[in-house]
């Protein structure tokens, strides 16, 4: 191996390495367990998300049909003129709660829902189609806003899982066996050359008896 | 590499708490929140804070320290976890329907029941 | 904190998020148009959270990627499809779980 080479081969750096093996293993075995905490807040909000996204897309497709009567019966450019006279102050409230380092936001249900007086178009030249179509987007809305944040939780805890298994899988499959690996390189390395010097010590105290 | 492990490991813990919040603390407060080490703001749910404050006599809502610490130590068990402090140690019994101790010890599986549950008053912490 | 909402979309989707009261639509024309505007979107303290249509969202790539992995956790950004129902056929969300966990989870494909 190449790094084994390139280390000489002494007690000191014997003891360097067991200590870094140690602490590669600690860094390991606590990284497995983020790891596994990870994998099930991340199947957790997986589970909230695909029935979030369900519910919130068939909403939103529903919207898109009424729309497209309300264009059809009131006209295009009336209905995005009504669009334009409606009151927009929707307001989220967004905070954030903390997994493992992980920050991710908290929306509180917003509230979209209001009546055909509260939009603020005119009610002369509008037709009951266009309250429809409103009460079909806030409710919409109101499912997406919920599922923005179920999604952006999945997608940060996925992002993080992801990071936490390659750390894992590289202390796991390259770090720690290559440092043993030095390591057994070193005890050997140490282990003969204390057989060379015992060799070489009986031989010289052979010669020196024999010289007495 | 010994440093990229060094940083990871010093990251582990970062969003606990600087100081924990008692129970009865939170639930007065109209915007329960606690102050992340790395300086974030982590929010306190209200309706875990009323499930709490259900499970608990209310004379001990001020020894309730929020969040709850779930806490991995490798070197006592994989996948086991302490709950420490005993006003946190009885609730989660109560809520996993253990018996009642001073210290918990909880598996994977009940920290899952447990995080299901308490996603804002519960935190994991990693000791080495 | 209070945020606002902010919609890129054809004329369609913003003009049904408006009647539903969000403040904030731009109706995209130009892709470098629009991404002028999303930077606005993403630099205003205000905006706590974009929805832009998939279409959109494509066509504005690379940059768009590019913004997502530089913002911080608020704007949280949801793409939606728009009136044709139109998403990419690979979905990120289930990239993730297989490179992640490994296994193939259905995220249903909510099409209606």
């Amino acid at each position: 191996m190449a790094t084994a080479l390139t280390i000489s081969p002494t007690r000191m750096e014997l003891i360097k390495l067991k200590r870094r093996v140690s602490l590669a293993q600690r860094g390991h075995d606590l990284l497995r367990e983020k790891m596994d905490a990870l994998v099930m807040e991340f199947f957790d909000v997986l589970k909230k998300v695909q029935g979030s996204r369900t519910r919130a897309l068939e909403r939103l497709f529903r919207a898109y049909r009424v729309l497209s009567e309300c264009f059809a019966t009131m006209g295009t450019i009336e209905t995005v003129e009504s669009a334009r006279e409606t009151k927009r102050e929707l307001q989220l409230e967004i905070s954030s709660r903390h997994v493992m380092g992980i920050t991710v936001p908290v929306i509180e249900d917003p509230k979209v829902e209001r009546n055909a007086l509260a939009r603020g178009y005119s009610l002369y030249t509008t037709s009951s189609l266009l309250d429809e179509t409103s009460k079909e987007f806030e409710q919409a809305l109101k499912l997406l806003v919920k599922h923005a944040e179920l999604e952006a939780s999945a997608f940060a805890i996925g992002k993080e899982l992801e990071k936490t298994k390659r750390r894992v899988n590289a202390l796991e499959y390259i770090l720690i066996p290559k440092l043993q690996e030095t390591i057994k390189f070193i005890s050997m390395r140490l282990d003969e050359m204390e057989r060379e010097n015992f060799t070489r010590l009986k031989r010289i105290k052979a010669i020196l008896e024999e010289r007495r | 590499m010994d440093r990229l492990i060094k940083l990871e490991l010093s990251r582990l813990n970062v969003h606990l708490p600087e100081k924990r919040m008692t129970l009865r603390e939170a639930l007065s407060s109209s915007k329960p929140e606690v102050m992340t080490r790395n300086g974030g703001k982590h929010a306190l749910n209200r309706e875990e804070l009323e499930f709490l404050a259900g499970l608990l006599p209310e004379k001990n809502w001020n020894e309730l320290q929020l969040p709850i610490l779930i806490a991995f130590e490798p070197k006592f068990g994989k996948s086991a976890a302490r709950i420490s402090g005993k006003a946190g140690a009885y609730v989660v019994s109560k809520i996993l329907d253990k018996e009642e101790a001073e210290e918990l010890l909880i598996y994977r599986p009940e920290v899952a029941i447990l995080r299901k549950k308490l996603p804002t008053t519960t935190q994991y912490v990693f000791i080495g | 904190m209070n945020y606002k909402v902010a919609v890129i979309g054809d004329l369609s989707t913003t003009t049904g998020m408006a009647l539903a009261g969000v403040p904030y639509t731009y109706v995209h024309k130009k892709r470098d148009e629009t991404l002028a505007k999303l930077k606005e979107f993403f630099g205003d303290k205000q905006i706590g959270l974009i929805l832009l249509t998939y279409r959109i969202a494509e066509e504005l790539e690379p940059d768009f990627s590019q913004f997502m992995r530089s913002k911080s956790m608020i704007p949280v950004v949801l793409k939606i499809p728009d009136k044709t129902g139109y998403a990419p056929k690979v979905d990120e969300l289930s990239e993730m779980i297989r490179r992640t966990v490994g296994t193939e989870i259905a995220v249903k494909e909510g099409t209606g």
